[in-house]
């Protein structure tokens, strides 16, 4: 399957973390990033456990705001071009555009229907009629609608746990974001349910871009066009992901994805 | 491995074996622990064992108790006389009513004359009142034998001083113009002990008083005169009613004495039989002999009552028949709207009460003195009994349903006010407060518990009662039902304090429901885009609520147990709430489950029928609360949807 990722793609990068810094209250956990992710790519955020990966995820989204001691200390996300932490970014329109899913599968405990469309209902959007059409169509694209087609209002927690985070893929992509990021997204599950969301990112690549953090190597080799390497709250190297796992630059990285470094 | 080099370590047998030799009194020391744990919790769950065992105990006698008492109730004739006389009661209401009617008819005419009159006499009054003491020293010196004029003289002075100075310093009101105001205050300076005569403007006023009071009193003769017929027309039936009262109430007191004498001697036999001293035994012997009254013939007596049905029949007929005619003259002109409304409600309250009187009198006929009592309906009477009566005179009702309707009641008030206050305060603490403000909320509300509560009656007594009282008095709030209220003590309240006291528990239960809600449901709902009020209303409530639910039934156990603030609040009127009155009902006084049980157990006889009532009555509010919070746990387990 790596053979056919495409080298990438001369496109303007849509996300651009320029000399990111990053804290909670007094302790620095990111320096001086420095990364461009393309359109319609699948980046994969990979580095030992601490060294700021899901920080990283989480300020694209903004999601970190809700942690009180969290705070950018410089530096520059951009999406299109849009600094996300300049005064008048819509934080509630970024996040409807900028989709994410959990490393624990975390649906609502309510009905199926009722989570993929959970989105749409906060955005204000009643029309019995139109929820049913996106559920459908979310459900669908996350290869879950044939599995729950007759249950949608049975309670979500009684689906198995592969079930579970396609329906929280679902339930991001009801939104049609443009942007998904998937922090670990199969950390929680068994090698079949892990291989039926990669096979699913694999369908949806190029609708979106994906941004996901993973501590598995071969499923980063899998599914990725680029890697970026994280250690330490820095941005070791980021290329092609044949290149990273064939031809590392930089020794850490070699020691990192042979095992050695943790 | 058994190396030689250490002999000293003994062979692993004799280690295995080796038996234990620190022990306490023989036991092993840990078990000993152990058992002491165990025993701290075992006794928790026997105290509470032994609490039911004794409630029951003394309460369970009580139906057989109150069996016996509805059994002489009945025998005796009181029952037979309270078929009429209960629903005469409401000839009483119907009479105040028309009574308010008449004097507000009166008072279209007469109430300024009534106000000015009045108000000069509470100066006169006033001024009396500040000049006592040389008033006395000159009544005492003209009465000395012989009179001593100077002396008079001088304390005449002092008294017109003083008059004088009173006179000037009253605070007029403004009905009084100003000449009348300066001839008020010269024959003020004027009183004199000797004159009894009032002074000659207070005449006027009260003359013209009077004369305003006739005036009032032509105008509405037809209403007058309607009032006072119907007030008397209960006069000829009450009699024949409380000669019978008197005679089944003679026959009570006997069969009580009988029954009293007869159990002692009963007891004194007992003892007798069982007493080996020979001495003794005949002592015994022959005190019982003495304890013997003459038995009651009941039958004869019920006779002398029942026998006289067919005059109480035509009196109640009688009765009846003069009332549908002074129903029928009512005037429709009564002063004011009020008043045309109160008489209005007279005038078809009657028929209803001639009505009810006629149905009482019919089922005369058909009570039988010596139908038993059966223990059914002794439950009934007590679960559905509507009064709680003691002490009285004439016979006891222990009926619980005025006691749960007002604990039921000021808890629903309590409830209601305190579910959004302590719910809203959790969700603000949860979810929007800072740091700083957590740090002050929470203690600030927990500290509220360790607040007595007998200081909390303290403040609903002297703050509450009159917040509430002059709030009701605002012109702009009459429409509230039930406004102006009577009572400063009431169960409107009764139930804010107990609000109050709910808060606390209600509030740091719901804050932990909410605490509670896995981290994973709120980042996933703002990762989708919600706001905070979205998150907290979509996902975080219906997340936590079980636990807001188990709250809200735990500060409902509280509230109905919490006895101080509504014994010392509540007003403590033992009536079922007039529920007719709408809504306003939560402004009426009432009484509790556990008021009555504070207020009435340290005065009445160990072992009575009334102290085993109490208990009765301690046993259900027991049983309220183990259900109240079984019900909290119930919930709490019910609806755990992240537990499933
Ligand atoms: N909410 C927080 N408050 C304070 N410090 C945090 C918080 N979240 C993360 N950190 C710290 O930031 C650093 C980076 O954490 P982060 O979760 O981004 O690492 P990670 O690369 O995702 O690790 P892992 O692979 O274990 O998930 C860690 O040192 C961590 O202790
Ligand atoms: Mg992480």
């Amino acid at each position: 399957m790596a053979a056919e990722t495409p080298a990438s793609t001369a496109a303007e990068p849509l996300i651009q973390v320029e000399k990111f810094n990053y804290a909670y209250g007094d302790n620095q956990v990111l320096f001086d990033v420095d990364l461009n992710m393309s359109s319609e790519d699948v980046t994969a955020l990979i580095g030992p456990s601490g060294c700021g990966k899901s920080t990283l995820l989480r300020s694209i989204n903004r999601i970190n705001d809700l942690v009180d001691s969290a705070r950018v200390v410089s530096g520059k996300i951009k999406i299109d071009g849009i600094d996300l932490y300049a005064p008048d970014v819509d934080v509630i329109s970024l996040r409807r555009n900028v989709g994410m899913v959990f490393q624990k599968y975390n649906p609502f405990p309510r009905s199926i229907f009722e989570n993929a469309v959970y989105g749409l209902r906060v955005a204000g959007v009643k029309d019995r009629h139109d929820l049913e059409e996106a559920a459908e169509r979310s459900l669908r694209s996350a290869a879950l609608w044939d599995e729950v087609k007759d249950r949608l209002h049975e309670v979500a927690t009684g689906l198995s746990g592969g079930q579970q985070q396609r329906l929280c893929i679902a339930r991001a992509i009801a939104l049609q974001p443009r942007i998904l990021l998937m922090d670990e997204p199969c950390a929680a599950l068994d090698p079949i349910a892990t291989a039926r969301i990669e096979e699913l990112i694999h369908q949806l690549r190029g609708q979106y871009t994906f941004v996901i953090v993973t501590h598995n190597m071969e499923q980063a080799k899998r599914i990725a066009d680029r890697t970026a390497f994280f250690y330490k709250g820095r941005l070791i190297e980021e290329d092609d992901t044949m290149n990273i796992f064939n031809h590392p630059r930089d020794p850490q990285t070699e020691s990192y994805i042979t095992g050695r470094l943790t | 491995m058994n190396s030689p080099t250490t002999p000293s370590r003994p062979p692993l047998r004799s280690v295995l074996l080796r038996s234990r030799k620190r022990t306490i009194l023989g036991v092993d020391p840990q078990k000993l622990i152990k058992y002491f744990f165990g025993s701290n919790a075992s006794v928790a769950i026997i105290v509470l064992v032994l609490i039911m065992v004794f409630l029951l105990r003394e309460g369970i006698d009580f139906l057989p108790t109150y069996q016996r008492e509805l059994q002489t109730y009945r025998r005796a004739g009181l029952e037979f006389c309270d078929i009429i006389d209960q629903p005469l009661q409401r000839n009483q209401a119907l009479s105040s009513s028309l009574r308010q009617a008449v004097s507000a008819s009166l008072e279209t005419l007469s109430k300024t004359a009534r106000d000015w009159r009045d108000a000069a006499f509470l100066l006169k009054r006033q001024v009396e009142d500040k000049t006592a003491r040389p008033r006395e020293s000159l009544t005492q010196a003209l009465e000395k034998t012989p009179p001593a004029p100077e002396q008079i003289e001088v304390f005449r002075r002092e008294l017109g001083e003083a008059s004088a100075a009173a006179a000037k310093a009253l605070d007029y009101p403004a009905v009084f113009g100003t000449a009348e105001r300066e001839q008020l205050q010269r024959e003020f300076a004027a009183l004199t002990p000797e004159v009894t005569d009032l002074p000659p403007l207070l005449q006027t006023l009260a003359a013209e008083f009077s004369a305003k009071d006739r005036e009032a009193r032509t105008k509405f003769a037809s209403l007058v005169q309607a009032q006072e017929e119907f007030e008397e027309a209960t006069e000829p039936l009450q009699e024949v009613v409380d000669e019978l009262k008197a005679k089944a109430l003679e026959t009570k007191e006997k069969a009580v004495e009988f029954d009293v004498l007869e159990t002692n001697r009963l007891r004194l036999l007992e003892a007798a039989a069982t007493e080996t001293d020979a001495k003794e035994k005949a002592s015994l012997t022959k005190e019982a002999a003495e304890s013997v009254s003459e038995a009651v013939n009941l039958e004869k007596s019920i006779q002398e009552i029942t026998g006289r049905t067919a005059e109480l029949r035509e009196q109640v007929e009688k009765y009846a028949v003069v009332i549908e005619k002074a129903a029928a003259v009512l005037p429709q002109d009564a002063g004011t709207g009020a008043a045309r409304a109160l008489v209005n409600e007279v005038r078809e309250g009657i028929p209803a009460h001639a009505r009810e009187m006629r149905a009482a009198a019919a089922t005369l006929e058909g009570w039988r003195w010596d139908k038993p009592v059966s223990i059914f309906s002794v439950i009934g009477a007590f679960f559905f009994g509507t009064q709680w009566i003691t002490n009285s005179s004439w016979q006891d009702f222990f009926g619980f349903v005025p006691l749960l309707s007002g604990s039921l009641v000021i808890a629903a008030i309590a409830i209601l006010i305190a579910t959004p206050v302590s719910v809203v305060a959790a969700i603000y603490t949860n979810q929007f407060a800072s740091e700083r403000e957590k740090e002050m909320i929470k203690p600030v509300i927990e500290f509220i518990q360790a607040i007595p509560s007998v200081v909390l009656g303290f403040i609903g007594i002297s703050l509450v009662g009159n917040l509430i009282k002059d709030v009701s008095e605002w012109s702009w709030l009459q429409w509230v039902p039930g406004f102006p209220i009577q009572e400063r003590l009431n169960m409107f309240n009764a139930g804010c304090l107990l609000a109050f006291m709910a808060v606390p528990t209600m509030f740091s239960l719901s804050e932990d429901a909410l605490n509670n809600v896995p981290r994973a449901y709120i980042d996933a709902s703002d990762a989708l885009g919600a706001t905070k009020l979205q998150t907290v209303f979509r996902v975080i409530v219906p997340a936590g609520i079980s636990g807001i639910l188990s709250a809200i039934l735990l500060g409902l156990g509280r509230v109905v147990g919490e006895t101080m603030v509504v014994l010392l609040v509540a007003g403590n009127r033992i009536a079922i709430p007039d529920f007719s009155a709408g809504p306003g009902v939560i402004f009426h006084p009432a009484h509790t489950l556990t008021g009555i049980i504070a207020q009435e157990l340290g005065e009445v006889s160990r072992g009575s029928s009334h102290w085993q009532a109490l208990f009765m009555v301690g046993i259900v509010l027991f049983a309220i609360s183990l259900l109240v919070n079984w019900c909290a746990r119930a919930v709490a387990r019910r609806f755990e949807p992240h537990k499933a």
